[in-house]
């Protein structure tokens, strides 16, 4: 016992491995320093954002108090939620024929994904807005059934995520045993009951994983948003941005804080799910941004 | 009841044995094709992503008739290549790629051993932790977490203020504005996708290959280099495709934080389309876009290939030397 707390120790004294432990700090206080100051500054009274005047809660009346910013994170929501449902079912379904029935149509299939997932924002965007005019129908202002701003937001965000969810979904049935699917069927389940019993249970995580990287990645998205978005579906990123080309005020960083809390309490959320199926808190934060943690990580 | 679940289970057994010949002779009449299921995204990929990119293609070899229209296609032509590489733009080309490689080797080298600190040295009860702080920032709205640095560089912002006070800087803070600040924007907005790939293959790596390889006599660099870091390569690589290809299209960051001296091709194009309203050009310098980005993975794919070749050679007479 005492020989492991003399290692230990000598290791915490080791200056390679303090030298790491510094660079950690360091790196954490770089990543989060920011943040802390868009928090700060959201209760900043004066006029400007960048500019400190005194300490204050205005900010934040007067964010809830804006039509046009309440409009944009509602907008933004909307998106979010039906680009992710696109990405979900889209990406599920292409996950699991890529893991289950591949075949020579697979490397067309993954091809065209790694396309999808190395083309610049800009390129996709300028694409879509002179593809979204050209087709018009439901993404152009004649339809009157849905609002066309709105379609034309979840489409285009959810062809990336779709990409990601795809591989997500993939990688995690190609780590499963096909077994288990085979036992099932073995005996006599019908294909639709071993989906629904045996496959769809086991990558669950991947499939939850997924559709919040999708959500998130929507709520993200600036370049797309700026160029397809129209005036009465604009998202709160494409406000933020027209801002900063106009007047940046403390509103933004009020209105920006309330959503980091909303993110933050919705990450936990997940992973507190993730880890009551079962998973490391490790893995259930890999999970979180789209990664497989070591199928036996020590943090088990 | 138990009687009756015996002969229930004791009868799907028997089935169950019978069940090989039986889906071997039930197979050939589900028909449905393999890429069934794919297809939804396999339409999504195409209609809206395959297709209007080739539209960018096609739109590149046409121009701007006039001032009222945007494009015109009845005679095509490479002319619009020729524009996009006047001076002011080859200028913004090769800036952009400066600030996108030295901004990815800039993740690498703050994300690499922070990376291995959180999968190796870090006790694993707080791993999980740790791991999901790093994980706040890649959920916060990238432009709000560009407008905190923003609020940071600003001449007399807190940065300015503490470093004044320090007496490392005379004046206040002069950085907003230029190049160096666009780096640093860039390199804070896409470390974390550097880390997460290094940390998963950094955390895969079994510690008793590192234990061995000291067990041989490795020193740590000798171990580092020859056993951690060859086996985290995939890792690397992944962090630097996941880095470096949406930073050469980003163009938010630069605006923000460079004004007129972040001026990245993504900027250009988007101008294109907004104001000058000139689509054949902004089509063209997309395309170049593409190509710059995907020629610098090929070239340095060919180098890591040929390097680890290189290494490869040599290690193999190593290893037939020593046992004589």
């Amino acid at each position: 016992m005492s020989a492991v707390a003399a290692r230990r120790d000598r290791a915490r004294r080791d200056p390679v491995n303090l030298l790491l432990g510094a660079w950690g700090v360091a790196v954490f206080v770089f990543l989060f320093l920011p943040i802390v100051m868009i928090v700060i500054f959201s209760f900043n009274e004066g006029r400007a954002l960048v500019v400190w005047k005194e300490f204050g809660l205005r900010p934040y009346v007067d964010a809830l108090d804006n039509p046009t910013i309440r409009n944009a994170i509602f907008t933004s929501l909307r998106a979010a939620l039906g680009a992710a449902v696109i990405a979900t079912v889209c990406g599920t379904l292409a996950g699991i024929a890529l893991a289950r029935r591949p075949g020579r149509w697979t490397i067309g299939f993954l091809a065209l994904v790694f396309l999808v997932l190395v083309t610049p924002e800009i390129v996709d965007a300028i694409s879509l807005l002179i593809w979204y005019v050209r087709i018009g129908g439901p993404f152009g202002p004649d339809n009157t059934i849905l609002n066309y701003g709105l379609v034309r937001l979840w489409v285009a965000h959810s062809i990336f995520a779709t990409a990601v969810v795809t591989l997500i979904v993939r990688a995690r049935l190609a780590g499963l045993d096909e077994s288990l699917e085979e036992a099932s069927a073995d005996l006599y389940a019908t294909p639709a009951s071993t989906f629904r019993k045996i496959t769809l249970p086991l990558m669950m995580p991947a499939v939850l994983a997924g559709a919040l990287l999708a959500f998130s990645l929507s709520l993200d998205n600036t370049i797309i948003s700026s160029f397809v978005s129209t005036a009465n579906a604009s998202p709160w990123p494409v406000y933020v941005f027209s801002a900063v080309r106009a007047v940046l005020r403390p509103e933004i960083a009020a209105m920006s804080t309330l959503v980091l809390l909303l993110t933050l309490f919705a990450l936990g959320l997940v992973a507190l799910v993730l880890r009551r199926g079962g998973a490391s808190g490790e893995e259930a934060a890999a999970m979180l941004v789209g990664v497989e943690a070591a199928p036996g990580a020590p943090g088990k | 009841m138990a009687g009756i679940e015996n002969a229930e289970i004791e009868a799907a057994e028997t089935q169950a044995a019978g069940a090989g010949v039986g889906a071997g002779a039930e197979r050939p009449r589900r028909r449905a094709p393999r890429f069934l299921l794919a297809i939804p995204a396999w339409f999504l990929f195409v209609f809206f992503f395959a297709v209007p990119v080739l539209f960018i293609f096609y739109y590149s070899f046409g121009y701007k008739p006039d001032i009222f229209r945007t494009i015109a296609t009845d005679h095509l032509s490479f002319d619009r290549y020729g524009d996009s590489f006047s001076d002011t733009f080859r200028d913004v080309f090769s800036g952009t790629l400066q600030v996108s490689l030295t901004g990815t080797l800039l993740c690498l080298l703050i994300g690499f051993p922070f990376a291995y600190w959180l999968a190796v040295k870090v006790p694993a009860r707080w791993r999980g932790l740790l791991l999901g702080l790093t994980i706040v920032p890649f959920w916060t709205n990238f432009l709000v977490r560009t407008l905190g640095w923003l609020i940071l560089l600003q001449p007399n912002g807190p940065l300015s203020g503490v470093l004044q006070d320090l007496h490392l800087i005379g004046s206040p803070l002069d950085i907003l504005d230029t190049r160096e600040a666009v780096q640093l924007g860039v390199v804070y907005n896409y470390l974390p996708l550097m880390i997460f790939p290094l940390f998963v293959a950094l955390d895969r790596l079994d510690p008793a290959l590192r234990e061995a390889s000291k067990d041989l006599g490795a020193n740590r660099w000798r171990t580092f280099r020859q056993v951690t870091l060859p086996l985290a390569s995939p890792g690397v690589i992944a962090g630097l495709l996941l880095v470096f290809i949406p930073l050469t299209g980003d163009y938010i960051t630069a605006l923000v934080l460079g004004g007129a001296k972040g001026n990245m091709v993504g900027a250009l194009v988007a101008s294109q389309f907004n104001t000058a309203q000139n689509w054949a050009l902004g089509s063209a310098m997309a395309v170049i876009l593409i190509l710059m980005i995907l020629g610098t993975v090929a070239i340095f794919a060919a180098i890591g290939l040929v390097g680890r070749a290189l290494i490869q050679r040599r290690r193999r007479v190593e290893i037939a030397v020593e046992p004589a």
